[in-house]
C-alpha cells in the first residue's frame, strides 16, 4: 500500500479519476527525462501545467479548510495530503529548475533557431531573452564597449570556433524500451544494431536515442 | 607579452569555481586586458594603413603574420574576459537563487548571513551590482508565475513533512499553521519543513537528521 492508495481512500476528489493520475505520471516522466537528457526537451503542450497548477491550488485550499478541524482521524488525512502536496510541489520545482539550468547554460543556443525556441514555454522564453540581454549589457558595460566594433559580437564563428556553446548531444543516456524494436547505436569504433525487447534497459548516445524516445518506443531513465 | 594578463583572469576564474564566496573583482587586470586589445587594434590599423584596403597576404608575409598574431591575441583576450565575467555572473546568480538578493538589496536584515551579505557588497564591481539587481528582478518575475511552488525552495526530495531543527540565531517569532513559535537561540523544534525552509537557507536554523 503506498501513499496513492491511502489518498484514494480519504480523498473523494482524487479517487478513480484517471486524468489526474495520468497527469502525475506524465509529470514524473517529464521530470525523469528532463533530468537525464543532455539537451532541453520540448515543453509539454495540452495544458498539463495549467491543470497541475489548478490542482495544487485546490489542495492548498483543502488543507486550509481541514486545518481548523483537529479531530485525530481527519488530522491524519491532513498530514497525508500535506506530504503528498510537498512531494508534488517538489516534482514541479525540480522539473522547472532542471530546465532553467539548461537554458541558462546554453541561452544563445536555444534562442538561435525557431525550432529550438519552440521548445521553451512562453515564460521561459521571456526569461531567457531577458537574461541574455542582461548578460550582454553586463559584458558591454564591463569591458566590451571599449573593444573595437568588429570584436563586440557574442556570436562570432571566426577560426572555426563558434562562440555559441551547445549541449553535448553525444552524451550517454539510459533508456528503457517500451516496445520491441531494433535499436541502432553509434559507437566510437563501430556502430551496432540490435533487437531490443520491451522492458530492456540500454545505454547509448542521446543522438541515437532521441528519435526512439520521441517515437514513444522508449523512455529515459 | 601578449595575453599574459588574460591568463591571470582565467586563473582567477578557475579559482573562483572552487570557492564558496566571491573573490574581489580584478578591476586592474580587466582594464589592462582591455587596454591591450585596444593597443593591438591600433597596431593593426596602422599596419594596414599604407595598403589602402588592398592588402595581399602572400605578397608580404611578415606583415600578414603580425596581423594574424595580433588578431588571435585580441580574440583570445576577449575569450578570457568573457570567461572571467561569465564565471562570476554564474556565481552571483547562484547566490541570487539562494536568496542573497533580499539581504543585499533591501538591507532590512542587517544581521543576515555574513557570507551572503559581505560577498556581494565588498567584492563586486558596480556593473556586477547592477547585474545582481536586475537579475533578482528577473528571477522574481519568473517566480511570480509559479507562486504556489516556491521555485527557490529546496531541491532535496521531501521525505518528512515535519523535521527537527535547532535554532542557531535568534529569529524572533514566526507564524505557522499550528500557531506562532518563538525561535530563541539553542532551542529545538519539531516543525513543518515548508515553514522554515527559508530560515534554514539563511542560516538561522539548522536541520537535525
Amino acid at each position: 500500500m503506498d501513499i496513492d492508495d491511502i489518498l484514494r481512500e480519504v480523498d473523494p476528489t482524487s479517487s478513480g479519476v484517471p486524468n489526474e493520475t495520468s497527469d502525475l505520471q506524465s509529470l514524473t516522466r517529464l521530470w525523469v527525462a528532463e533530468r537525464s537528457a543532455p539537451e532541453l526537451l520540448e515543453w509539454p503542450s495540452g495544458g498539463l501545467f495549467e491543470r497541475i497548477n489548478d490542482r495544487i491550488k485546490a489542495q492548498i485550499e483543502k488543507i486550509e479548510i481541514l486545518t481548523g478541524d483537529m479531530d485525530p482521524k481527519t488530522n491524519f488525512a491532513l498530514i497525508v495530503i500535506q506530504t503528498e502536496l510537498e512531494r508534488y510541489k517538489f516534482l514541479v520545482r525540480s522539473y522547472l529548475r532542471a530546465r532553467i539550468a539548461k537554458i541558462d547554460k546554453h541561452t544563445l543556443h536555444y534562442l538561435s533557431s525557431e525550432e529550438l525556441r519552440s521548445r521553451l514555454s512562453e515564460t521561459e522564453l521571456a526569461y531567457a531573452t531577458r537574461h541574455q540581454a542582461l548578460l550582454h549589457n553586463h559584458y558591454l558595460s564591463s569591458f566590451l564597449s571599449s573593444f573595437p566594433t568588429q570584436l563586440q559580437n557574442l556570436n562570432d564563428t571566426a577560426g572555426n570556433v563558434s562562440m555559441i556553446d551547445s549541449p553535448d548531444l553525444d552524451a550517454a543516456v539510459f533508456i528503457r524500451m517500451l516496445r520491441d524494436r531494433p535499436v541502432t547505436g553509434q559507437g566510437t569504433d563501430a556502430d551496432i544494431t540490435l533487437n531490443a525487447s520491451n522492458g530492456e534497459v540500454l545505454i547509448l548516445r542521446w543522438s541515437s536515442a532521441k528519435s526512439i524516445v520521441e517515437d514513444g518506443d522508449a523512455e529515459l531513465v | 607579452m601578449y595575453g599574459e594578463q588574460g591568463i591571470k583572469l582565467v586563473q582567477h576564474a578557475k579559482r573562483t569555481l572552487n570557492l564558496s564566496h566571491l573573490p574581489p573583482y580584478q578591476t586592474e587586470t580587466v582594464r589592462a586586458v582591455t587596454r591591450e586589445v585596444r593597443d593591438l587594434d591600433k597596431d593593426v590599423t596602422e599596419l594596414l594603413e599604407p595598403f589602402q584596403g588592398s592588402f595581399n597576404p602572400s605578397a608580404d608575409q611578415a606583415v600578414a603574420c603580425t596581423l594574424l598574431v595580433n588578431h588571435l591575441s585580441m580574440r583570445r583576450n576577449k575569450r578570457c574576459l568573457l570567461a572571467y565575467h561569465r564565471t562570476r555572473t554564474d556565481k552571483l546568480e547562484e547566490l541570487v537563487w539562494k536568496g542573497a538578493d533580499v539581504v543585499d538589496l533591501s538591507g532590512q536584515q542587517v544581521r543576515g548571513d555574513p557570507n551572503a551579505k559581505d560577498t556581494p557588497t565588498s567584492s563586486l564591481s558596480p556593473q556586477e551590482e547592477d547585474y545582481v539587481r536586475q537579475y533578482s528582478d528577473l528571477l522574481a518575475a519568473y517566480k511570480g508565475q509559479w507562486t504556489d511552488i516556491d521555485l527557490t525552495g529546496s531541491l532535496e526530495p521531501p521525505r518528512d513533512l515535519f523535521i527537527d531543527v535547532r535554532v542557531l540565531k535568534d529569529a524572533g517569532e514566526i507564524q505557522t499553521e499550528y500557531g506562532a513559535i518563538t525561535l530563541t537561540r539553542n532551542s529545538q523544534f519539531y516543525v513543518r519543513q515548508g515553514d522554515v525552509e527559508r530560515l534554514i537557507a539563511q542560516g538561522y536554523l539548522q536541520k537535525l537528521s
